[in-house]
């Protein structure tokens, strides 16, 4: 597995922290880090009992943001090469921007793996006895080619942004590469589930596309913020060109994305075979976890499909930032649901259940359904590994220089 | 013990007679001891099930133990003691990114302790949900280590020690080092019911040949094609009781 906790290839002069609002994010993204490692340290030392899992729901909170991170990162790129690709100008303002999210969303899916492990200091052993029937080495080969490329193609374009006319063809080129590269990153990363006999609620030939759908839209969701707030504090200029071809994205892949879900729902329903109705009574309305539907059909479907469609609503100032900002919300929620209801959707109906694997006086060592609430911990470590990408993104931007020319040193935000 | 008249490599497997099980979980105790298992931690356990329901379609009676379905008198009542059932065909080793998690060629499967890197894909992957994770540092009932004691290699993978590390992933492993030396299983000799029956599916002789081809023997999930190497001969029909 890659370790790329390293900032991205700088090219440009310092010209960085020079206002004070910097200054102050930058300090509250340390706070942050500082809080997430602090975390991760006495995660280590106590062993991962200090997180909310245990053996009947044995992954939680790490690899459902593991999966939301791959999801915002193949997202960003699709959407970059796509510019390329289709020929679609209008894109094209936000493909650094793209691969530059892309490429930060990766680095902290990766390291997202690490606190989940028991035993991270036998991490080499992936590369010394690497088993490639496990879905998981290819997703840390792909991760790890992923990562390497948006680097690469990150420092072409920003070549091909100085001087337009050199690279042309090579910015072009990663462009096609690109494209299948994230969707094959997020396909397999899917197949990590939908591969696995065991539990019904993830086997399902549906997931692939499924994953990559909800990439496309939760990527284009993040680009679209990321450019919203840059054109609010950080010069950036967005044409509104750019805007209407961000809204048309994501309010297709929303769509598709609710579609796939719905494909699934209804093969469940019509079939009513126990176990995968079990599955999914506990995700629909009355089940113990119908928050999780509620979250991804209302929450993220049809609030921001609202003020992504409405003629009245969406010419509200802020509907796209807010449509985009809720179809993150309703994407990560179905990472939960996707994640949390394969374990909690018992392997077993006869009591007492599985073993829970650790030892609390006075209450069952079984239990039957699953439960899971994230500690502390957990939250501690995904709140540090959002603030190293939010750093990321931040110094990159700077660095790189994405402001449009007008933009450039000494002058403050322009105010809106 | 199975005979030893054939020079092919033996095939271990096992048979639960449910006919015979009473639910007194004297197995899981004994596997519990035997393997020095910490406090919350079961690599055998015993479900109160109905009879002849080898998977799990049916809505529990309760959620404890030992509580039959139906209304009295018409109530029926069965036990399935589950461990590890060292499929032919494991999930666990298919996914498992390190092979920490393999198959010896007598149908054992085994975690080797100091190979694994504690992910959990065989937790995931597993359909009987079998393995314990090493969640934390573990907690045992006072008077220090119990059972087998020693550390216990084979082809080069150290597969049992007597407290396993924080942070690895464990589950039953046929007592490798018993069977290893012609001994059963400790749940098969611990077995008040003699419902356990461990042998070599190689052999057409072994019991265990002749249960599971000729008496039914049947294996959990079999739908999966996972072809575990635990069978289970299923309740046979009493007399009718008088009404």
């Amino acid at each position: 597995m890659t370790s790329p906790a390293i900032p991205l290839p700088v090219t440009a002069d310092g010209a960085g922290t020079r206002r004070l609002g910097g200054r102050l994010w930058y300090a509250v993204l340390t706070a942050a880090a500082a809080f997430g490692l602090a975390a991760w340290i006495y995660e280590l030392e106590k062993g991962l009992s200090s997180t909310g899992m245990r053996d009947v729901v044995s992954w939680g909170m790490y690899i459902f943001t593991f999966a939301f991170f791959i999801g915002l990162s193949a997202g960003g790129l699709i959407m970059a090469s796509s510019a390329e690709v289709f020929g679609i100008k209008a894109l094209k303002p936000l493909s650094r921007l793209g691969v530059l999210s892309a490429a930060a969303c990766v680095s902290v899916a990766a390291l997202m793996i690490i606190p989940d492990l028991g035993r991270p200091d036998r991490i080499l052993n992936i590369f010394v006895h690497p088993n490639w029937s496990s879905p998981l080495i290819w997703d840390i080969l792909i991760i790890s080619v992923y990562f390497v490329f948006s680097v690469v193609d990150l420092a072409v374009l920003h070549q091909h942004e100085a001087e337009p006319t050199k690279l042309r063809r090579t910015a072009r080129a990663l462009a096609y590469v690109g494209l299948p590269t994230a969707v094959l990153l997020h396909s397999v990363t899917a197949w990590i589930f939908g591969l696995q006999i065991a539990r019904t609620w993830w086997n399902t030939a549906l997931m692939a596309p499924l994953f990559v759908v909800s990439a496309i839209l939760s990527g284009t969701a993040l680009v679209t913020l990321l450019a919203l707030a840059s054109e609010r504090w950080a010069g950036f200029s967005l044409p509104a060109q750019t805007k209407s071809w961000l809204r048309g994205f994501i309010t297709v892949a929303l769509i598709i994305d609710l579609f796939f879900v719905g494909c699934d729902y209804i093969t469940v329903l019509w079939g009513n075979v126990p176990a995968d109705r079990s599955a999914l009574n506990l995700v629909l309305p009355g089940g113990a976890w119908s928050w999780t539907f509620w979250g991804e059909w209302t929450v993220g479907g049809v609030v921001p499909l609202l003020f992504l469609l409405v003629p009245r609503l969406r010419r509200l100032p802020g509907a796209l930032g807010l449509a985009a900002f809720l179809a993150i919300v309703g994407v990560y929620i179905f990472r939960i649901e996707l994640v949390v209801i394969g374990f909690v959707n018992p392997l077993t109906q006869y009591p007492p259940g599985n073993a829970v694997g650790t030892y609390n006086p006075a209450t069952s060592s079984f239990q039957l359904a699953g439960h899971y609430a994230p500690t502390w911990v957990e939250y501690g470590i995904v709140i540090g590994l959002v603030a190293l990408f939010a750093g990321m993104v931040t110094f990159g931007y700077q660095r790189l220089r994405m402001a449009s020319a007008p933009a450039r040193p000494g002058r403050p935000a322009p105010d809106k | 013990m199975a005979a030893k008249n054939h020079p092919t490599t033996p095939h271990h497997a096992m048979v639960i007679d449910t006919s015979r099980c009473i639910g007194c979980w004297a197995c899981a105790v004994g596997c519990k001891q035997v393997n020095n298992e910490p406090l919350g931690f079961w690599w055998n356990r015993v479900l109160t099930t109905a009879p002849n329901q080898s998977t799990a379609l049916k809505e529990p009676a309760s959620e404890n133990i030992d509580v039959p379905w139906g209304i009295f008198p018409n109530v029926e009542l069965a036990y399935l003691p589950v461990a590890c059932q060292h499929c032919n065909d494991a999930p666990c080793v298919k996914v498992c990114p390190v092979q920490a998690t393999f198959r010896r060629d007598d149908g054992t499967v085994l975690v080797d302790y100091q190979r694994c890197i504690g992910c959990r894909y065989c937790m995931a992957a597993c359909p009987y949900g079998v393995r314990i994770f090493n969640w934390g540092d573990a907690e045992y009932a006072p008077g220090g280590a119990v059972g087998y004691g020693k550390d216990y290699v084979t082809e080069g993978h150290l597969v049992f020690e007597p407290e396993r590390p924080k942070g690895v992933v464990e589950k039953c492993t046929f007592c490798v080092e018993r069977i290893d030396v012609g001994e059963e299983p400790f749940c098969v000799e611990v077995c008040p019911m003699g419902a356990r029956v461990f042998g070599d599916l190689n052999d057409p002789e072994s019991e265990v040949s002749q249960l599971v081809n000729d008496s039914g023997g049947a294996q959990l999930h079999p739908e999966l094609g996972t072809d575990p190497n635990v069978y289970y001969l299923p309740i046979r029909k009493r007399v009718a009781s008088e009404s």
